[in-house]
């Protein structure tokens, strides 16, 4: 509070505060601004994560259940057994569409005519006659007897029952006559009808009919692509990142080969699936369709992002690490693999992960070597012919049944699980290794 | 499955000739001599004498074993049969091969069969005996080599380091390679493609439609291979991308190393991985049924008329799918900036934001720097949501608000479907990768220099 | 070191895979075929102890290129087409060594233009389509103009006045090829002059018929049908061209146009009223029968009345199956292994 001693140039030291304070005031504004920015960011970002995600889980929960239809099928013992003896190939041989044909007829004796005949038969999925005969080989004991059965529906009822097709437009344009509504509703009345847990979708491979199609074998499929990419990619884009920045000479030569790397995430991923046509299935004779060579060609496509990640974790660690661990007396050898290359693994790793979930969403390449097939069959190792999770995605959205809509959402969720373990367990491993200095 | 075998002993034996040899270290320097290494390094030193050749052997081994033996079994046939096509002998062998592993096979009662699978089965019995055998051998040698070798003059670390170098050096070198050829392979093909299209057509013309007849009985686009406003398309789209994902990955990565807890942060990083790892697919759908409609609407509202295929919604969504690649990378590379840096700049009075903006941000920069070209790069590359979302007719402007196309659209539409490999229309894809990867090359390079030119070394 | 011991496995296991044996069928080719071709390769896999055969929807000249490449275990053993084969592609075969090829008709598929559900329903005419959606269009004196058409209205006064916007298939879709042939040439026969055209110089004509327009009438839309579907539902504004399979199984979010005053509906595609309509075909490579199991089976699963009758499972896939007569005869030619000739 004392007055202008010094001299006219100076200001009051009340001016002074009065200054630092102002300025404190709009620094720490400034200050809460931009940490408003950073959530704003960090919430726009998120919404777009649940934007997405919701709209995908509201479309593909359904599928966790099916619609199953109560059939009483009658297992007369002259239609199982050849010459009077029932064996299993006896079993097998037995004309099961024939049989929950006409069950499910018994149920509507009134129905006659060869077009309404067809209309009720589709009430009920064409591959129900198969889970019958499994179910019949797995219990013999039952041939002779009258069985109860919950047999699939067919994706037509199935829809109606979730609610995707609306029972009160007008029948023309609908996927389910007036007609199938009422003998759907006589079959709820009669409690024929429930939704049960989809076991198939989450145990069996591919199918042309929604209501038989499961998930398994092309998780199956991206999981022995992804354990061949990873065995691949992730070694030599380590070794590659550490031998780059650590020991090669710092020259024009190692600066294009940086550049060049670089630049390969930009090259578009199918030019790598051409390359595997080229090189891994037709020189050196890889088969077609299978996970080793999709897994080879993801490591392809994956390899620079390895690489660019490692390098730049490596540089990230301070020189002084390098300098004490040379200091005293450690080899260069040992002062990357006991020092620098510990405290660059969270950041590798980050990257690798990335890699390998681009890897695991990746189509485009594998059009080109066969992997965008229809599948039944489970693959039972690298060499089967597989398809992969994002593939399977793709075919679904592109069949004209309704029902594949549901199933390809549910078939998104599943790939999105598949992500969500790898980034868990990624960030675990990094929190073990995460250091600030 | 036996070579898994084979794999699974030679890890054993792995560990146990380094414990050899380091315990044949210590018994030295136990009788009071000094060592020129550490045990553990004659350790290493033995455990490679005793699994490295093994390892060659068996390698080489299960590369030509199937076929000398495919070889033995095609020559102990009867004459008519070897003397079959290639075609049935080989699904012959593969019977056999079928039979043997007790598969179902077609001709499962034929004797032939049945006698040269039996025969399949010794020999397959007998070659893994030998190379048991040969393996145990090699195990044995090793060891005895490295026994005799290790004294205290012995410089094992430096040899044990000569050989992880050249280990290094060979897996960089694959690497190395491989890239190297990708891009050569784009090479050859983009010069069959310009002996067919003159250069300066490709690069200054304002017209592209490639799609030409491929048959002599179908008629296609008219064939022209401007190539400008393709790469508009792409520019346009990736402006936009990164105009949505640099701000908010940046200020995500940047609240999240600053500010938020570690716990948050734990959360929040994988979090937004996610967005990095959802199928292009789903994507592309997003775009094409939600964004897009939502944008045309919204225009109409406006009074604005926005194409259902506008660049901006492609832009926009590709945008959230690269945010990951900016806001994980960034925040790696600004935790790693050292705590000291911090910590002078709070001392000197700075606010966290003030710290950030002028002390972390430039320390950071190169990294940033690199996220964003990352990111930039994954833009340009992506296709499944342009092939969705934006058009595939060319169209020269830089209205984000009209539809327009990229180049990896035009690469996957040129290289699904019918392709020829001597027409123009199919090389043009290649000749479109290069010059993507010409662009993003010169990008590269332009910010290499910055980084060079502005880096500062800090700690 | 683990790391040199994993490396050393994967390289072991890829040349393992060179002696890997395949013990089911390979089918590629046309993605319209595609949805029948494993309706058929689920149940044979489910009747018969065969494994299941591997589709892949390459579309048809990528399914004849890989198909023609060469005879062996390594390539494919069936190609889907939804066009005949060229003779050019017989040829290549031939010289791979792939001489003989059975061929099998399998039935019909309608090409509908469709628009959404709500929308004002168009009753087009080949010529109307044509006017529509031509690069340059022959005017009555004899002359090749720039198409001046903006609207439908432009095109035919009794359609509603909308901007044409076409969504369709790519020029390497089978798809296209079948509507520019069947739907564009159709209506652009209706002008004498270019009629005769046809005569004095092929390549006008067909330059003149077959070019679609390039300023943004009609939106190349990729192959994903589905996609297209839902394209309509939120532009009302836009028709589509896609495949019979997906009105059906879509019939309450699109209806199809009717073309020169016929619908696009089951019946009268099968009995050929419906002008834009293709026959789709299979081809089998013969070197492969008995050295791939189950192809004849496959084959007669196809070709049996429970598939592709009247009442079989491919019609509830959107086939539209052949006459009675016609499926006698391909039925009987591919039992007997018929020989492909052109």
């Amino acid at each position: 509070m004392s007055g202008n001693r010094e001299g006219r140039g100076r200001m009051s030291r009340s001016d002074t505060m009065e200054t630092v304070r102002k300025g404190l005031r709009s620094r720490y504004a400034a200050e809460r601004r931009f940490i408003w920015y950073g959530r704003g960011a960090i919430a726009v970002a998120l919404g777009f994560l649940v934007l997405l995600v919701g709209s995908i889980l509201i479309k593909g929960a359904s599928v966790v259940t099916q619609t199953h239809i109560r059939l009483t099928v009658e297992l007369p013992l002259e239609t199982f057994s050849k010459n009077g003896v029932v064996t299993a190939e006896s079993i097998g041989a037995a004309n099961y569409v024939g049989l929950v044909k006409s069950s499910l007829r018994d149920l509507f004796p009134d129905v006659s005519g060869r077009r309404d005949k067809r209309a009720l038969d589709s009430l009920i999925s064409s591959g129900a006659p198969y889970e019958l005969r499994d179910h019949v080989l797995a219990n013999p004991e039952l041939v002779g007897q009258s069985i109860d059965i919950w047999l699939s529906a067919s994706d037509d009822i199935d829809m109606l029952d979730k609610g995707y097709i609306d029972r009160d437009i007008d029948s023309t344009g609908r996927r389910v006559t007036d007609k199938q509504i009422g003998w759907y509703d006589k079959l709820i009345a009669d409690g024929r009808l429930e939704r049960q847990f989809n076991t198939t979708f989450f145990t069996s491979g591919d199918s042309r009919e929604p209501e038989q199609a499961g998930i398994w074998g092309a998780a199956l499929g991206s999981f022995y692509t992804l354990m061949v990419t990873l065995l691949l990619a992730f070694p030599l884009g380590v070794t590659t990142a550490v031998y780059l920045e650590e020991f090669a000479p710092k020259n024009k030569w190692t600066d294009l080969i940086e550049v060049n790397i670089n630049n390969l995430a930009a090259v578009p991923s199918i030019i790598f699936g051409l390359l595997g046509l080229a090189v891994f299935l037709n020189i050196i004779g890889l088969p077609r369709s299978a996970p080793l060579a999709g897994g080879v060609v993801l490591a392809l496509m994956t390899l620079p992002t390895i690489i660019i990640a490692g390098r730049a974790a490596l540089k990230a660690v301070p020189p002084s690490i390098r300098e004490a661990a040379l200091g005293v007396g450690a080899s260069r050898l040992q002062t990357v693999t006991h020092h620098v290359l510990p405290l660059a693994m969270p950041g590798m790793l980050t990257g690798s992960i990335i890699g390998m979930a681009q890897a695991l969403g990746e189509t485009a390449p594998l059009l080109m070597i066969g992997m965008v097939a229809f599948i039944v069959d489970l693959p039972g190792g690298p060499l089967d012919p597989a398809t992969v999770l994002p593939v399977q995605v793709y075919i679904w959205a592109d069949s004209p049944e309704r029902a594949f809509v549901e199933r390809t959402s549910a078939g998104i969720i599943v790939l999105l699980l598949f992500l969500v373990v790898m980034n868990l367990s990624a960030v675990m491993l990094r929190k073990r290794f995460e250091r600030r200095w | 499955m036996i070579y898994w075998i084979a794999l699974a002993a030679l890890a054993a034996t792995w560990l146990f000739s380094w414990k050899l040899g380091q315990g044949q270290a210590r018994a030295i320097i136990a009788g009071g001599q000094r060592m020129h290494s550490l045990p553990g390094h004659y350790g290493s030193y033995s455990a490679l004498w005793a699994v490295v050749p093994a390892l060659m052997v068996l390698l080489i081994w299960s590369i030509f074993q199937p076929m000398v033996i495919d070889g033995m079994i095609v020559a102990s046939l009867p004459q008519d049969k070897q003397a079959l096509d290639d075609l049935f002998l080989n699904a012959l062998v593969n019977d056999i091969r079928n039979m043997s592993v007790g598969n179902a096979v077609r001709d499962a009662d034929d004797p032939v069969v049945i006698e040269a699978a039996s025969l399949l089965g010794d020999w397959q019995m007998t070659s893994n005996i030998l190379l048991a055998v040969l393996i145990a051998a090699l195990v044995i040698l090793g060891l005895v080599i490295s026994r005799r070798q290790i004294a205290p003059e012995l410089r094992a670390r430096n040899r044990v380091e000569r050989f992880v170098m050249v280990l290094l050096i060979m897996s960089s070198t694959i690497a190395v390679i491989t890239t190297v050829g990708i891009v050569m392979s784009l090479l050859y093909e983009s010069i069959e493609f310009f002996r067919r299209v003159p250069f300066y057509e490709f690069l200054f013309g304002l017209h592209w439609s490639p799609q030409t007849a491929l048959r002599a009985d179908q008629v296609g686009g008219s064939g022209s291979f401007g190539a400008i406003p393709i790469f508009m398309g792409t520019l346009l789209i990736s402006t936009i991308a990164l105009a949505i994902a640099a701000p908010i990955g940046l200020f995500s990565a940047i609240y999240m190393a600053e500010f938020s807890s570690p716990r948050a942060r734990a959360v929040i990083k994988p979090l937004l991985e996610i967005l990095a790892g959802v199928p292009t697919v789903v994507y592309g759908f997003f775009a094409a049924l939600l964004v897009a409609p939502l944008l045309r609407d919204s225009g109409a509202a406006l009074g604005i008329g926005i194409d259902s295929e506008s660049a901006l919604a492609a832009g926009l969504v590709m945008g959230v799918m690269i945010i990951p690649f900016v806001s994980s990378l960034s925040d790696d590379v600004i935790t790693a900036v050292p705590r000291s840096l911090r910590e002078g700049s709070y001392g000197l009075g700075a606010t966290r934001a003030e710290t950030i903006r002028q002390v972390i941000v430039p320390a950071a920069l190169p990294g940033i720097v690199g996220a964003l070209l990352l990111a930039a790069s994954r833009a340009i590359g992506e296709t499944m949501i342009v092939v969705m979302a934006a058009g595939l007719t060319a169209n020269l402007t830089a209205n984000p608000f009209e539809a327009v196309t990229t180049v990896t659209v035009q690469i996957v539409t040129l290289l699904t479907g019918d392709q020829e490999f001597d027409s123009a229309k199919t090389l043009s894809a290649f000749a479109l990768g290069l010059l993507l990867f010409v662009v993003t090359l010169a990008l590269n390079v332009l910010a290499l220099r910055i980084v060079r030119k502005y880096r500062e070394k800090y700690d | 070191m683990i790391k040199k011991v994993v490396l050393a496995a994967s390289v072991a296991m890829v040349f393992a895979g060179a002696a890997h044996a395949r013990d089911q069928i390979q089918i590629v080719g046309s993605s319209t075929v595609f949805p029948f071709s494993t309706a058929v390769a689920e149940a044979f896999g489910q009747k018969t102890g065969f494994a299941t055969p591997v589709v892949e929807s390459t579309g048809s000249g990528g399914g004849m290129k890989l198909f023609c490449a060469g005879v062996g275990t390594g390539h494919p053993d069936i190609t889907n087409a939804s066009r005949r084969i060229k003779s050019s592609e017989v040829e290549l075969c031939a010289k791979n060594g792939v001489a003989d090829i059975t061929e099998v008709k399998v039935g019909y598929d309608g090409i509908v233009i469709a628009n959404a559900i709500e929308a004002p329903a168009y009753d087009l005419s080949l010529r109307d389509l044509y006017l529509a959606l031509a690069k340059d269009i022959p005017t009555e004196d004899g002359k090749w103009i720039p198409n001046p058409n903006k609207t439908w209205k432009d095109v035919n006064a009794s359609l509603p006045a909308v901007k044409i916007e076409v969504l369709g298939p790519p020029p390497t879709s089978g798809t296209r090829d079948a509507f520019v042939e069947l739907a564009m040439e159709g209506g652009c026969k209706t002008f004498g002059w270019v009629k005769d055209l046809k005569k004095k110089d092929k390549n006008a004509y067909k330059t003149g018929c077959h070019t679609v327009r390039e300023d943004g009438g009609y939106v190349d839309a990729g192959e994903n049908d589905n996609l297209m579907v839902q394209k309509l539902t939120s532009n009302p504004d836009a028709l589509a061209i896609f495949g019979f399979s997906f009105l059906d199984q879509n019939a309450d979010k699109v209806k199809g146009a009717t073309v020169g005053g016929v619908a696009p509906e089951f019946e009268l595609i099968a009995d050929g009223s419906y002008p834009v309509s293709r026959a789709l075909f299979f081809y089998v490579k013969q070197a492969h029968i008995g050295v791939v199991p189950g192809i004849e089976e496959y084959v007669a699963e196809f070709t049996s009345e429970a598939a592709w009758g009247n009442e079989g499972y491919l019609t509830d896939k959107g086939l539209i199956p052949m006459s009675d007569a016609e499926r006698a005869e391909w039925s009987a030619s591919a039992k007997g292994n018929a020989k492909l000739s052109m």
